[in-house]
């Protein structure tokens, strides 16, 4: 009977071992182990041994059947690795086909600026400001020490309402309001829309816009103004960026200063951005005028201040590289989706 | 301003270059906004002589010359007929350079040698305005008394090499639009001292007359007229100035008519001080008054144009007519003439802002008129007549009258500063001792008296001590100033709940593929009308009393027309599926608060607009929905709106939070919009956007 067990071993795992699919394996499961399967069957015939006989005999079929069971199991598996790579390899792809990423909109090239901008100042502890558009003249002009006889006044520069009425020609008239409403400390920039009237060309436009800063506090110097605007000015344009004060004029600042930034592009040596001088002009500012603390309610004696303001337009044009103006209020989708 | 170095050197030593000059000027505020160096680009141009001229064996048109350049005799073949041996003229060398970078080799013209060329004046970048007796095409015939310069450099014997540098001078410093302004700025900036060539002047004693050879003078508008000085020369001899007046005055681009004429630009460059001049015989009644202009007065200006006046301008007039608008130009009918013999020399004072307003009403920004209207000092007015009457002398074009009328009755005063230490130090950030104040101060003739900073005449721009900070500042040197961060309590940096939905909406639509768009807040009539937006709203437009054009007359009281517009634009230039959206304002006169000197309404609108494939009402309702649950607003209703007529009325819907809309979806039906814009398919929306902010920041 042993030597019976031995040669169905062999023989089925001669057969097991060259089946080709896993049908064939299948059937040779059933024609060895299955219910009427020749090792059960041997089994079966168990009873006719001598109880002497019976354990060996009995543990040595279950070590065939073991093994037999291992061996589907592996082929089994085997079949199973071999169908999946099959699979795999009629699903492959062109991964280098275009893909189908949702479009993504554009910010309009003055939002970046502003953005930008406000972030440097939201992290200084400014905070962001705010007023009319269509303004008083008092507040576009009077409070800002610019009486009613001033150049800056003229029908010319300034679109008017009314008398009394203009389009703000500068963001500074939101100064004026912040400053008559919130006391001291007051730290704010006020980005927005002004007005002149310019005709439209490559580098003008009626329609544009500036980011006035503001600081009203006790012993504002004329040294934080420089050192505030530095620091704007490495962290908006570059760590290399220098900035230089020269004597300046206007009405609502005194001591006043136009600031020159190193030119960003060439870095001070002279390009054609900063048209060979290696500065380009980037604000004016000044130490906040006695007059104009004094007309909205501030005690110059007590309080002191700086302001800033500069254009958002030519900024953006410099940084990326726009040199008309007028593209920025086309809107040309393609324009727009470069930024 | 243009000033020439040569003339600022009267002032202040100069031992540096003139860019260098320039550099330094800038810094301390007179900022340059160009250098010129003219005959700086004529290199290696020298005197030559022609001793003989022949043929050209193989060209008809070309001669071969000798000419003598002092050291060597040159071979130079030429073109030009216009010349004859024994002529003087400039000769390029061999390596020489002329204006726009040409530079001058030997070579060979038709097989023979030429060492050189002979200059036209337009070579040598010259004009015949300066030049009359030259010709434009051939070559410069040079004065025969330089025979004795022959080799010598033509710029140097022309005087060709002039440093002209132009400043942007700041409407506070009118004594800065004059050579002596400039050249005290010039002497404080390079620490010289300041040379005051003008001391006899400022020393001068002339005695006050009531009447000058019956002359009288009256102003009977004195809140107008500041002061009115008249000094008077007689046997004038009108003739051309000399020849280094003409070149200062050129210089400051100013041309040179005749003596007398040319004195008053002179004094007006050097002193800052217009002048002007009339001949004393066509003053009716010998009388001068300064007066108001009849309404509908009418003058013929030096220019030969009439203009008309209002009595909002001044004019100086005789017993029968207007001579001159003041501060702004001379009439025709007192011009000097050829035979004028008795000359008046007026320096007067006007209201700064009453001759700007002149100036503009009748279309004339002079010289003249650019000065006063910074406003003037009273006290100058006496020294440029008296220079005035001083430069005729010297010229000897007549013989002065002594005495002047000087009619004065608004006094200037003198400013009076409290030199506060610690304010301007705190105002600067500086540390800085009196005494390096006051040393600052007092070169620019600000004297210090018991710690009072008494300012000179001529700086009527400074009245408070911010103003003292400022010039300690610029000559102490802003690129010495620390740089230094606000030392102060801290202050929270953020942004409030307004401005942090604003950039969320902004995110939700470019992540959603939208471009964001700025428009004008203008809109014309007919895309107002075209937009076909409720005539309620349309009423609400804020109209612009100076528009630039029809086009930018209204401010927009919906953003919608923008829109429109960009679309259309967009559609024109061919491109497909745009999706654009604009946050901006809308600006709305709802109850004539613009008439009532009230601020309108302006709130911010957001419009998303878009066409192309694939886009229909439920796109628009789907990013609609996006923006709002972003900003957390859920619960809202979604109405059909059929009242509107200007959409398509089965395609447009409200969406509402309690009664409020708080944004409307539509499809553009308007016929004659899409005939304008030609194009088929657009979606919009016009949202209430500061409404459904409101309901967000509530929550």
């Amino acid at each position: 009977m042993k030597e019976e067990i031995a040669k169905i071993k062999e023989n089925s795992m001669k057969e097991i071992n060259n089946c080709k699919d896993e049908k064939q394996l299948n059937d040779l499961k059933v024609k060895y182990l299955g219910k009427k399967g020749e090792l059960t069957a041997v089994l079966r015939g168990m009873g006719n041994l001598t109880p002497e006989e019976r354990p060996a005999i009995g543990s040595f079929v279950n070590q065939v059947r073991d093994e037999l069971e291992n061996l589907i199991q592996k082929k089994e598996k085997e079949f199973k690795r071999k169908e999946l790579e099959k699979k795999l390899e009629t699903e492959n792809i062109d991964i280098t086909e275009p893909s189908k990423k949702v479009q993504l909109g554009s910010l309009h090239p003055i939002t970046q600026i502003i953005d930008e901008v406000e972030e440097i100042f939201l992290g200084m502890g400014y905070e962001i400001a705010d007023g009319p558009e269509v303004e008083k003249a008092i507040y576009n002009f009077d409070k800002l020490n610019t009486p009613p006889d001033h150049p800056a006044r003229d029908l010319q520069d300034t679109f008017y309402i009314t008398e009394d009425i203009v389009l703000r020609s500068q963001t500074s008239p939101v100064q004026a309001r912040v400053m008559e409403n919130q006391k001291p400390p007051i730290k704010i920039i006020c980005p927005g829309t002004v007005y002149r009237s310019d005709s439209v060309d490559a580098t003008h436009s009626p329609v544009f816009h500036q980011i006035e800063g503001l600081v009203v506090d006790k012993n504002i110097a004329m040294t934080d103004l420089k050192g505030t605007l530095e620091m704007f000015a490495k962290k908006c344009l570059g760590e290399n960026t220098k900035i230089r004060f020269r004597p300046h004029h206007f009405p609502f600042t005194e001591p006043s200063a136009e600031a020159d930034v190193s030119c960003f592009v060439c870095g001070g040596k002279g390009c054609k951005v900063c048209k060979g001088e290696g500065w380009i002009e980037l604000l004016g500012c000044g130490m906040v005028h006695p007059n104009v603390l004094k007309n909205c309610g501030i005690d110059p004696e007590e309080y002191s201040g700086f302001a800033f303001g500069f254009g958002v337009e030519r900024i953006a044009m410099a940084k990326f590289g726009i040199d008309d103006m007028r593209l920025l209020f086309e809107n040309d989708v393609r324009f727009l989706k470069q930024f | 301003m243009k000033a020439s170095i040569e003339w600022l050197k009267e002032y202040s030593d100069i031992d540096v270059d003139s860019v260098t000059l320039g550099d330094i000027l800038t810094m301390t505020g007179s900022k340059v906004e160009t250098v010129d160096q003219l005959g700086n680009d004529i290199k290696n141009v020298i005197v030559g002589k022609i001793l003989e001229i022949k043929k050209h064996p193989d060209a008809d048109k070309l001669v071969v010359t000798k000419v003598d350049v002092g050291n060597e005799k040159l071979q130079i073949v030429t073109g030009a007929n216009n010349i004859k041996v024994g002529d003087i003229v400039p000769i390029a060398k061999d390596g020489s350079e002329l204006p726009g970078g040409v530079k001058i080799k030997t070579g060979k013209l038709r097989g023979i040698d030429s060492c050189g060329m002979m200059c036209s004046i337009g070579e040598l970048n010259l004009t015949l305005a300066d030049y009359p007796e030259q010709i434009e095409h051939g070559i410069m015939i040079l004065d025969k008394k330089l025979e004795k310069d022959l080799g010598k450099d033509i710029t140097e014997v022309l005087n060709l090499k002039e440093d002209i540098i132009d400043f942007e001078i700041t409407s506070n410093r009118p004594d800065c639009l004059s050579i002596e302004g400039l050249g005290r700025e010039t002497a404080v900036s390079l620490n010289k001292p300041f040379k005051n060539p003008r001391k006899n002047i400022d020393e001068l004693q002339v005695e006050d007359k009531e009447e000058l050879e019956g002359l009288k003078v009256d102003i009977v508008a004195p809140d107008l007229c500041y002061r009115y000085i008249a000094r008077m020369v007689k046997n004038v001899k009108i003739a051309p100035s000399p020849e280094w007046m003409a070149r200062r005055l050129k210089a400051c681009g100013i041309r040179s008519i005749n003596n007398i004429v040319d004195i008053t630009n002179y004094v007006m460059l050097e002193m800052g001080q217009p002048m002007h001049a009339f001949d004393i015989n066509s003053i009716e009644g010998k009388h001068i008054t300064v007066r108001r202009a009849k309404n509908g007065e009418k003058i013929t200006t030096l220019d030969e144009q009439e203009r008309e006046l209002d009595e909002n301008n001044l004019v100086i007039a005789d017993d029968k007519k207007a001579v001159a608008i003041a501060g702004v130009m001379g009439g025709f009918n007192s011009e000097i003439e050829e035979d004028t013999k008795t000359v008046v020399f007026e320096s007067a004072v006007f209201n700064g802002g009453s001759v700007r307003k002149t100036a503009k009403k009748v279309g004339l920004r002079t010289e003249s008129s650019s000065r006063f209207e910074k406003g003037l000092s009273a006290e100058n007015a006496l020294r440029a007549a008296n220079r005035a009457v001083e430069l005729v002398e010297l010229l000897g074009a007549g013989e002065a009258v002594d005495g002047k009328i000087d009619v004065y009755p608004t006094k200037q005063k003198i400013n009076k500063i409290k030199l506060d230490v610690s304010k301007i130090n705190s105002l600067l950030g500086t540390n800085l001792s009196k005494q390096e104040m006051i040393d600052i101060l007092q070169k620019l003739d600000i004297k210090v008296e018991n710690d009072i900073a008494i300012v000179p005449y001529f700086r009527m721009d400074l009245e408070f001590v911010a103003d003292i900070a400022e010039e300690i500042g610029r000559f102490y040197g802003y690129d010495k100033l620390d740089s230094t961060l606000v030392k102060a309590d801290t202050t929270l940096g953020i942004r409030n709940k307004e401005q942090t939905i604003q950039k969320k909406v902004k995110e939700v639509l470019v992540n959603s593929g939208f471009s964001e768009i700025y428009t004008y807040g203008f809109v014309s009539e007919k895309d107002l009308e075209l937009s076909n937006i409720k005539e309620e709203i349309k009423k609400y437009a804020i109209t612009i009393q100076n528009p630039l054009s029809d086009e930018y007359k209204l401010m927009r009281p919906t953003t919608v027309p923008s829109m429109m517009q960009t679309l259309a634009i967009n559609a024109n230039k061919k491109n497909q599926n745009v999706k654009l959206f604009d946050l901006s304002r809308s600006y709305k006169n709802v109850k004539q608060e613009v008439q009532k000197g009230e601020v309108p309404l302006q709130e911010e609108m957001l419009t998303v607009g878009m066409y192309g494939e694939n886009v229909d009402f439920y796109t628009l309702k789907g990013i609609i929905e996006n923006v709002l649950e972003a900003i957390h607003v859920n619960h809202y209703e979604i109405e059909k709106e059929t009242q509107n007529t200007s959409y398509h009325p089965g395609r447009c819907a409200n969406i509402k939070v309690g009664k409020d809309i708080i944004a409307t979806l539509r499809r553009s039906s308007s016929r004659s919009f899409r005939q304008l814009y030609d194009f088929q398919k657009s979606l919009f929306s016009g949202n209430e956007y500061h409404k459904a902010c409101k309901i967000c920041k509530s929550k």
